[in-house]
């Protein structure tokens, strides 16, 4: 049952070659590129093994629809997120697993935005994919693919509209990076230089497989930390393997948690932005930064997809989760973990603070997450109980259900991906979170 | 009747683009190969149809799919890809052509080690794993390779076979007409450095083929006049992916696919090497007749390249083909080459001192009928069973489809391979009666 394809809106994800091969991704890109009827397809991939082979079997299946291929080749999904929010393409294909451990991979749609596809838009592609009713162009209007360089100038140019380069230049940061031997290797080195950064790098060997989970969570951050430690920088970060997500560590090479990166960049953002989007399962510390710098905080759904979707629809510029995700709207319609470290530079220079001086005022929150195994028929009838068992604490539905109480709050909601409830719990110290958590664990097992 | 407009069979996988011939089909078809085939490198070649393209990352994604290593040659003849996966001892090969058909359509070719294509039952067993759907999909998909210049290999191994100094002493004016095919980037440098002086029409690759790719006389007006009037001392046509050959003589006057095989095998026997030969059932008596006074034993194939380049290692023959404008030099490789045939011609040119049209001359004179005639495939079997007990005094053979032999006259009727049509050939010593046989054989149908 775990070797299942996942269909939503955020991919078509699964192992390869047990759920995702190349029928089912043509059949994808035939069913989005039917659905996007015209135009031109911006394509890219990461750097797994399996993602070229995808990335032909997409582009063959775009050409036959009669649309246009547009290979970016080698690139992280946010550059691609980047570039389409100010090209028009019709649509975009990114070969790219993500945060997902090999042998995973997933042909992730994107629309005319760069933005993950709307639950609506993608469910319109899903019943093209059942019906197999694919648009067949003849041979003279087959789509022609081209392959083109990423403009990275254009993208750092971008970003220097929202950080105060000339500062961090000065700043001459010492930066440590673990790029996961991911897609964003070949353009570390630029983005290093565009910023005055002595730049030490590990794991950034784009032929080479991960190194280690491609999730930027602090189990992983071990090399970085003594990284940092050994060269003295100033500051250490772990990127995914697409580059959406990004954890940091201190100058004293200490792993700070990934649910730190969207109030770290909250606070960078300051005075330049009105609204954060953020989910119920992501921790309090992007409420306690909100209220810091005084602006509101909405709370959505889980996902890349509903984050910038619910901030489009809210007017929030910026969101996040506590996978180490942020977007900024008037950039791209994606999370971006470069523009992150940017915003993060921004803040230490501007601050002339070292990192940990500035994480010094974040208070302490105890959070834990936890996978519960339950029969998928089982699913819904466990989760119909504890909506009844916590009504009289007026849970909110958004996803799942999400509990606040004095000093703790938990979320728990079926995963999309697998057949698990994902328990999230945060609380002002461990005791409080262990007892909620074995009253909750002790209910669904009643 | 129904005509599919897409046809699996062991012959390659062939549909209309747009219609049949889906990503998802090519794909899965590459798939069953590079599961066949187990591994290691397959090279990729292309015609130039516009929908190369589609097909090629098809193929390409297929191919890795299934742990193999796909290569990309480009744009490439198909003699050339046979050539080069034999020379460099790659584990298979697929050819993006659709051959002589029209531009719409298009298809895969296989070809397996030794540079040869699929033997009928190791196609038969290639089909059985298509239809299963059991391939043997790997987590660690290898990458795609490249080589920017793999028609080198085949021009060298014809100019090792080739009599270069013959053929520059005569400087030959040449015009040739790839179609815009395949062979539209080589040909012509490739006839320069035989020393030719060279005219070339039809070369440029504009996405649609300037002409019906068959390579048969009522294609060739272009070619024909540009002979004429250029003075050149032949004409050569090729089709679409250069595996046939049709030459012009010097008045312009396209010889014949028959004729042009019948003086390529005649040279050869009377100038290269004594050696049996070998072609299909379809091909015309002339070649007979060029194996008899040359007193070398002759055979016949069922129709296909394969079958004959079997048969012709088989009987150890070093020269043979089709009647359609293959022609097949052992030498150079058990492939039909139309490069390999305009050398050959070339020679004879040369040697010969003679014109081109002289030379045709030479050749016995029959009267030769090709026809289609569109069918359902149920059909085509009880047709040819009436057909053989109409004919029943004649010498029946069934090798493939039908042959009848009568003294005067033969004619050949089967199924094609590649679309829903009965190939019907009849040769006689005079046109009257090859037309009064090509009319009892039709009132059956």
């Amino acid at each position: 049952m775990n070797d299942r394809v996942r269909i939503t809106v955020s991919g078509i994800r699964g192992k390869v070659p047990q759920s995702l091969n190349v029928d089912i991704a043509s059949k994808f890109a035939s069913a989005f590129a039917s659905y996007l009827d015209e135009g031109r397809v911006a394509g890219c991939r990461d750097s797994r093994f399996s993602s070229h082979m995808l990335e032909m079997a997409v582009c063959s299946s775009v050409l036959a629809a009669g649309l246009d291929y547009i290979d970016f080749g080698l690139l992280p999904t946010p550059f691609l997120q980047f570039l389409m929010k100010r090209e028009p393409f019709s649509g975009g294909v990114s070969i790219s697993g993500g945060h997902n451990p090999l042998p995973w991979n997933a042909v992730v749609l994107l629309n005319e935005e760069g933005a993950y596809l709307e639950p609506f838009e993608g469910s319109e592609v899903f019943n093209i994919y059942e019906s197999g009713d694919f648009k067949k162009a003849s041979w003279k209007n087959l789509g022609a693919a081209a392959e083109r360089d990423f403009p990275v100038e254009l993208y750092l140019k971008e970003m220097s509209k929202w950080v105060n380069v000339q500062r961090i230049r000065e700043s001459s940061f010492k930066v440590v990076g673990d790029l996961c031997n991911g897609a964003i290797s070949p353009f570390i080195g630029v983005f290093g230089e565009f910023f005055n950064c002595k730049l030490v790098t590990v794991n950034d060997d784009l032929g080479k497989p991960f190194p280690h989970p491609p999730e930027p969570s602090i189990e992983h951050a071990g090399q970085v930390e003594a990284v940092v430690k050994a060269t003295d920088a100033d500051i250490g970060f772990l990127i995914n393997s697409d580059s959406s997500r990004i954890s940091f560590v201190s100058e004293k090479g200490k792993g700070l948690s990934e649910e730190l990166t969207l109030p770290l960049c909250i606070f960078s953002l300051q005075g330049k932005i009105s609204k954060v989007m953020t989910t119920v399962a992501t921790s309090s510390w992007a409420d306690w930064a909100a209220g810091r710098i005084g602006i509101d905080v909405h709370k959505t759904k889980v996902g890349q997809s509903a984050v910038i979707h619910m901030m489009g629809a809210e007017n929030a510029e910026v969101g996040g989760e506590g996978s180490g995700s942020v977007a900024f709207s008037p950039f791209s319609s994606g999370y971006d973990a470069l523009l992150s470290l940017a915003f993060l530079l921004d803040l230490m220079s501007k601050e002339g603070k070292r990192l940990s001086e500035i994480m010094a005022p974040f208070p302490e929150y105890y959070m834990e997450k936890c996978k519960i195994e339950v029969p998928p028929e089982m699913t819904y009838k466990v989760m119909d109980k504890l909506e009844k068992v916590y009504a009289k604490e007026s849970p909110d539905f958004t996803d799942g259900i999400r509990v606040e109480r004095k000093c703790l709050w938990f979320n728990i909601r079926p995963s999309t991906t697998e057949f698990i409830l994902r328990l999230i719990l945060e609380g002002e110290t461990e005791s409080l979170v262990k007892s909620a958590k074995a009253e909750i664990i002790e209910r669904i097992e009643e | 009747m129904r005509i599919s407009d897409l046809k699996v069979s062991i012959s390659g996988i062939r549909g209309i683009v747009g219609k049949g011939l889906t990503p998802q089909l090519l794909m899965k078809f590459s798939e069953a190969f590079a599961t066949f085939i187990g591994g290691g490198t397959i090279a990729v070649g292309s015609d130039t149809r516009p929908s190369a393209e589609m097909v090629k990352y098809a193929v390409f994604s297929g191919i890795l799919s299934c742990g193999a290593t796909p290569l990309d040659l480009g744009i490439l003849p198909i003699p050339s890809l046979q050539i080069y996966t034999k020379e460099k001892k790659l584990e298979g090969a697929i050819s993006i052509t659709a051959s002589h058909n029209p531009v719409e359509w298009n298809a895969l070719k296989l070809i397996k080690k030794g540079g040869v294509f699929l033997y009928p039952y190791e196609a038969e067993e290639l089909l059985d794993l298509y239809y299963q759907g059991k391939f043997r999909r790997v987590d660690n998909p290898s990458k795609i390779e490249k080589e920017p210049n793999p028609f080198e290999l085949h021009e060298k191994r014809i100019f090792q076979f080739a009599d270069i100094d013959l053929i520059r002493r005569k400087r030959p004016k040449v015009v040739v007409d790839p179609c815009g095919g395949a062979a539209a980037p080589f040909v012509k440098k490739f006839l320069e450095r035989l020393g030719a002086e060279v005219i070339c029409v039809n070369c440029e690759i504009s996405g649609e083929f300037p002409r019906n790719p068959e390579p048969l006389p009522e294609n060739l007006n272009l070619l024909c006049e540009a002979v004429k009037t250029s003075g050149a001392d032949i004409g050569f046509a090729q089709d679409a992916d250069a595996d046939r050959l049709a030459a012009i003589d010097e008045k312009g006057n396209p010889i014949g696919e028959e004729n042009t095989l019948a003086l390529a095998v005649d040279y050869y026997l009377s100038n290269k090497k004594k050696s049996p030969v070998v072609v299909n059932l379809s091909t015309s008596k002339v070649l007979e007749d060029v194996a008899r006074k040359s007193g070398v034993s002759f055979f016949r194939s069922k129709v296909g390249e394969i079958n004959v380049s079997r048969k012709m290692v088989q009987v150890g023959a070093k020269i043979g083909g089709e009647g359609n404008g293959g022609i097949i030099a052992a030498d150079v490789h058990t492939c039909r080459d139309s490069f390999t045939g305009m050398v050959l011609l070339l020679e004879l040119l040369a040697w010969s001192g003679k014109r081109f049209s002289e030379l045709k001359e030479d050749l016995p004179q029959y009267h030769m009928i090709k026809e289609k005639v569109n069918i359902s495939f149920r059909e085509g079997k009880r047709i040819l069973s009436k057909l053989a007990e109409k004919f029943k005094d004649g010498r029946v053979d069934f090798t493939d489809g039908v042959r009848v032999d009568y003294p005067d006259f033969w004619f050949h009727v089967r199924p094609s391979n590649t679309e829903p049509v009965l190939r019907i050939i009849v040769e006689a010593l005079e046109e009257g009666l090859a037309n009064m046989i090509l009319k009892k054989i039709k009132e059956d149908l």
